[in-house]
C-alpha cells in the first residue's frame, strides 16, 4: 500500500470517529470542513484543474440553494429530488455561464469578473422576483426527519457532508487520471498550444464549467436544508465565493486535497482563535482577535506558499 | 558510614498541615453551599458589518448581569449568579449557529441574540433542538416568531407592530398639519427586515391619504446614496421613509441635506442609524427627522440612570443597549419565578411571565405564541440637537414639528 493510500485510510477512519468521540459543538465544526472543503473543490475543479478563476462561484450555490427551497416550500417536492433538481440547475447556469463567456471569448481576469457581474445578477434577481420572495427570504420549515433532509442528531449532517467531500476528492482524483483530466490541464497551461493539440478547448471548458456548476449547487442545497433559511444576501454573498476561492488557494489550487487542507487549516485557526478570545481573560474583550489572527495567518501561507499547502508535501528535486 | 536524616515533625508543622488538610477537606462542602452560575449565552455580530449594533447589545447585556449579580443574584436559587457566555456570530448564519452549538457544551441555560434576524432565525432553530429558551433582543423580523417555535421569546414588538403604530403615528401627524403629506418615497434596505417593513408600509400608507410613489432597495453595505437622492429629487414625494441599518441610514440622511432634498418630513420605520451619535454627530442633517423604533421611556428613572451609567463609560445609549439590558433581567425574572435553571420550567415561567419593563414604553408583558402583546416602539425627533420622544402621549417628552421648515 503506498504512503498516500494508508494516509487516506486513515484519515478516512479518523473522519468516522470523530462524531463518536467528539461534543457536538466540534461534530459542527467537522461539517463545516468537508461542507466548505466540498465547494472549494467544485470551485477547485473549474478554477484549479482547467485554470478557468472564479470569482463568482456563488451563483451555482445560490442556484442550488433557491432551486430546491422553491421546490420543497413552494410546490412541495421531496427535498431528496429537489437536490437533484438543484444540481441540474447549478449544471445549466454552468453550461449558460460557459458558453456566453467563452463564446464571447473572455478568458483570465475577464472571465473572473463576468462570473462576479453574473452572481451579482442572480443576487439582485432573487431579490426582485417574487417567487424568491425577494429580500424577505425562503424559510424551510423545520421537520426533523431523515426523508426530509433534516436531522435531528448532528452526526448525520455531519457523515453526509463527509460523504460529499469524498465523492468529491473522487472525482477530482478521477480527472488526475481521465483523458479529460489531461485536457484540463493543457487549457490551464497554455490554452492556444491545446487547440493546437487538437482539443476543442470551448467544448472541454463548458464541460468542466458545468460539473462544477452542478457540484456547487449540491452544496447549495446542503446548506439550506442544514440552516433552513436563506435570502439573496446568504444564497449569492460574495463572501461564499471568496470562501470557496481561498480554501482551494490556501490548500493548493489544482491538487487532489487541496480546497480539504485549506479547509482544515482555515477552520482551523478561525476555531482556535475564536476559542482563546473566549477563554484567555485578557482577550476577551479583544474582540477581533481571531480575524486579526486569521488574516496573519492567511498572509504568511500565501506569502511564504504561493502553491499552497501541499506544496509541503511534494518531493523536492535531489540535487547531484 | 551513613548518615541518617531524621523526619522530626515539628509542632508548628502539624499545626500548618493540618489547617491546609481541614481547608482541603472542608473546601469542597464550602464551594458545594454555593449555588451553581446560570450560564447566560449572549450571541452578537461584535465583528461584521453590523459591529457596532453588535458591541452595543454586549455592553447592555454585560452590565444586566453585572446588575443581577451585585443584587444578590437569582434569590429563589439561593443566590445563584449569572454568568455571560459571549459569542460572536461575525454577522454570519453558519457561525450563529456554531456558537448556539458550542454554549450548548458548556451548559447554556438561555440564549439572547442575535441582533441580525437571519442569523437570529437559524440560531434560535439550533437552540429549539435541545430545547434551550432563545430570547430575542434585537431582531424584528417576523418570521423569527412565525415557526412555532416553543423555546423562542420576543419582548419588544416585531416590524408589524412598528409599522402599525408608526402608520397611526404618521397619520395624527398629517392630519394635524392639514394632511399636507399625500407621496411618499420608501428607501430601505434589500434584506429581510428592511423588505418587509417596506412592504407593509406601501400597503398601509394608503389608509392615512398617502401614496408610496415608489420602493427604492439598497444593498448593505452601501457606500454611496447620490443616485438614490437624485431618484428621490426626481420623484419630488412629500415624505421620505427609510428602513434600514446605522451606516447607510446616516449616510442617506447626509446625502439628502447635501443634495438639499426638500419634503414635508424625513419618517423612518426602525432607522438603524436614529440615535444619539447621529443627532449630536450631525445635528443639521438630523434635525426635524422623525423614527419610530425602539425606545426606552424617558419618563422612567431607572432608564435615565442607566442612560448616564453608559454615558460615563463613554458608549451611547442607543436601543441596542436597553434591549439586550431588558432581556437580560426579563431572563433573571423567569428564574426567579422558575426557582431552577430548568429548560422546561424556564420556558414555562417565561410564557407566562408579567415581567415589567421598566426602562421601556410597554404596557403589561404578556406571551401569546413567544410574542410580548404589550411591547410597542416610540416615535421619536431629532430636536436641536437631541431624540425627544413625541408619541405615544403619555411618554412624550416634546411636540412635534411637522411639516418641517423648508431648507
Amino acid at each position: 500500500m503506498s504512503r498516500v493510500a494508508l494516509l487516506c485510510v486513515v484519515g478516512l477512519a479518523a473522519a468516522l470517529a470523530w462524531p463518536l468521540l467528539v461534543p457536538n459543538y466540534l461534530v459542527t465544526v467537522g461539517m463545516l470542513v468537508f461542507f466548505t472543503a466540498f465547494i472549494g473543490q467544485s470551485w477547485n475543479i473549474a478554477g484549479g484543474f482547467a485554470g478557468q478563476t472564479s470569482f463568482g462561484h456563488v451563483v451555482f450555490f445560490g442556484t442550488g440553494a433557491y432551486t430546491s427551497t422553491i421546490l420543497q416550500v413552494t410546490w412541495g417536492w421531496n427535498p431528496w429530488i429537489a437536490w437533484i433538481a438543484a444540481m441540474a440547475a447549478g449544471g445549466a447556469v454552468g453550461w449558460m455561464i460557459a458558453v456566453l463567456s467563452f463564446r464571447a471569448g473572455l478568458r483570465g481576469s475577464y472571465f473572473a469578473l463576468i462570473t462576479l457581474a453574473f452572481a451579482e445578477v442572480f443576487r439582485i434577481l432573487a431579490n426582485s422576483v417574487p417567487f424568491t420572495k425577494g429580500g424577505l427570504g425562503m424559510l424551510i420549515k423545520a421537520d426533523p426527519s431523515p426523508a426530509n433532509f433534516q436531522f435531528k442528531d448532528p452526526i448525520w449532517i455531519y457523515y453526509l457532508a463527509l460523504l460529499l467531500c469524498i465523492v468529491s476528492l473522487l472525482i477530482a482524483w478521477q480527472l488526475t487520471r481521465s483523458r479529460f483530466g489531461a485536457r484540463l490541464v493543457a487549457i490551464r497551461e497554455n490554452e492556444d498550444a491545446a487547440r493546437a493539440l487538437g482539443i476543442d478547448v470551448f467544448a472541454e471548458k463548458v464541460k468542466v464549467l458545468t460539473l462544477s456548476g452542478a457540484m456547487c449547487a449540491a452544496g447549495g442545497t446542503f446548506y439550506a436544508q442544514k440552516y433552513l433559511y436563506i435570502d439573496p444576501g446568504i444564497a449569492f454573498g460574495v463572501d461564499k465565493s471568496v470562501e470557496m476561492l481561498l480554501v482551494s488557494m490556501v490548500g493548493g489550487a489544482g491538487t487532489i486535497f487541496g480546497p480539504l487542507i485549506g479547509s482544515f487549516t482555515l477552520m482551523g485557526i478561525n476555531e482556535v482563535t475564536r476559542w482563546l478570545a473566549s477563554v484567555v481573560p485578557a482577550l476577551k474583550n479583544v474582540q477581533p482577535l481571531s480575524l486579526i489572527v486569521y488574516g496573519i495567518m492567511l498572509i504568511l501561507i500565501v506569502a511564504r506558499l504561493p502553491d499552497g499547502l501541499m506544496s509541503l508535501f511534494r518531493r523536492r528535486p535531489r540535487h547531484a | 558510614m551513613t548518615k541518617q536524616r531524621t523526619q522530626a515533625v515539628s509542632r508548628r508543622t502539624f499545626l500548618a498541615g493540618s489547617t491546609v488538610l481541614a481547608g482541603a477537606i472542608g473546601a469542597p462542602g464550602l464551594v458545594g453551599a454555593q449555588p451553581a452560575a446560570v450560564k447566560v449565552g449572549m450571541i452578537h455580530p461584535v465583528t461584521g458589518f453590523v459591529a457596532y449594533n453588535g458591541q452595543q447589545s454586549r455592553l447592555g447585556g454585560t452590565m444586566a448581569i453585572e446588575d443581577v449579580n451585585k443584587a444578590g443574584g437569582i434569590k429563589s436559587m439561593g443566590g445563584a449568579k449569572l454568568e455571560a457566555l459571549l459569542g460572536d456570530s461575525q454577522s454570519k448564519v453558519e457561525v450563529g449557529v456554531s456558537e448556539v452549538e458550542k454554549m450548548n457544551e458548556q451548559g447554556v441555560a438561555a440564549y439572547i441574540g442575535c441582533f441580525q434576524s437571519p442569523v437570529g432565525i437559524a440560531a434560535s432553530q439550533a437552540a429549539a433542538k435541545y430545547g434551550t429558551p432563545f430570547l430575542v433582543d434585537v431582531g424584528a423580523s417576523d418570521l423569527l416568531m412565525s415557526r412555532g417555535l416553543k423555546n423562542v421569546f420576543r419582548l419588544k414588538p416585531g416590524f408589524g407592530v412598528c409599522v402599525d403604530d408608526g402608520i397611526a403615528s404618521l397619520g395624527a401627524l398629517n392630519k394635524a398639519a392639514n394632511n399636507v403629506a399625500k407621496t411618499a418615497v420608501i428607501v430601505h434596505e434589500s434584506g429581510e427586515f428592511g423588505t418587509g417593513t417596506a412592504k407593509l408600509l406601501a400597503t398601509k400608507l394608503p389608509s392615512i391619504g398617502i401614496a408610496a410613489k415608489e420602493l427604492i432597495a439598497h444593498d448593505n453595505p452601501t457606500r454611496n446614496f447620490d443616485n438614490i437622492a437624485l431618484r428621490i429629487r426626481s420623484l419630488a414625494p412629500d415624505i421620505v421613509m427609510m428602513s434600514n441599518y446605522g451606516n447607510e441610514y446616516m449616510l442617506l440622511a447626509r446625502t439628502l441635506y447635501q443634495q438639499k432634498v426638500n419634503v414635508a418630513g424625513f419618517f423612518s420605520i426602525l432607522g438603524g442609524g436614529f440615535n444619539y451619535k447621529f443627532v449630536k454627530e450631525m445635528p443639521d442633517v438630523s434635525q426635524y427627522m422623525m423614527d419610530v423604533n425602539h425606545w426606552y421611556n424617558p419618563k422612567s428613572p431607572q432608564a435615565q440612570a442607566l442612560k448616564k451609567r453608559v454615558e460615563a463609560t463613554g458608549a451611547l445609549f442607543t436601543f441596542e443597549v436597553y434591549l439586550t439590558y431588558t432581556n437580560v433581567m426579563l431572563l433573571a425574572d423567569a428564574l426567579e419565578h422558575a426557582g431552577s435553571a430548568d429548560k422546561e420550567k424556564l420556558i414555562a415561567a417565561l410564557a407566562a411571565s408579567t415581567f415589567k419593563a421598566e426602562l421601556m414604553p410597554y404596557g403589561p408583558t404578556k406571551f401569546v405564541n413567544g410574542q410580548n402583546q404589550g411591547g410597542r416602539p416610540a416615535t421619536m425627533q431629532s430636536l436641536k440637537g437631541d431624540i425627544e420622544v413625541i408619541a405615544p402621549e403619555e411618554f412624550a417628552s416634546a411636540k412635534a414639528v411637522f411639516p418641517k421648515p423648508k431648507l
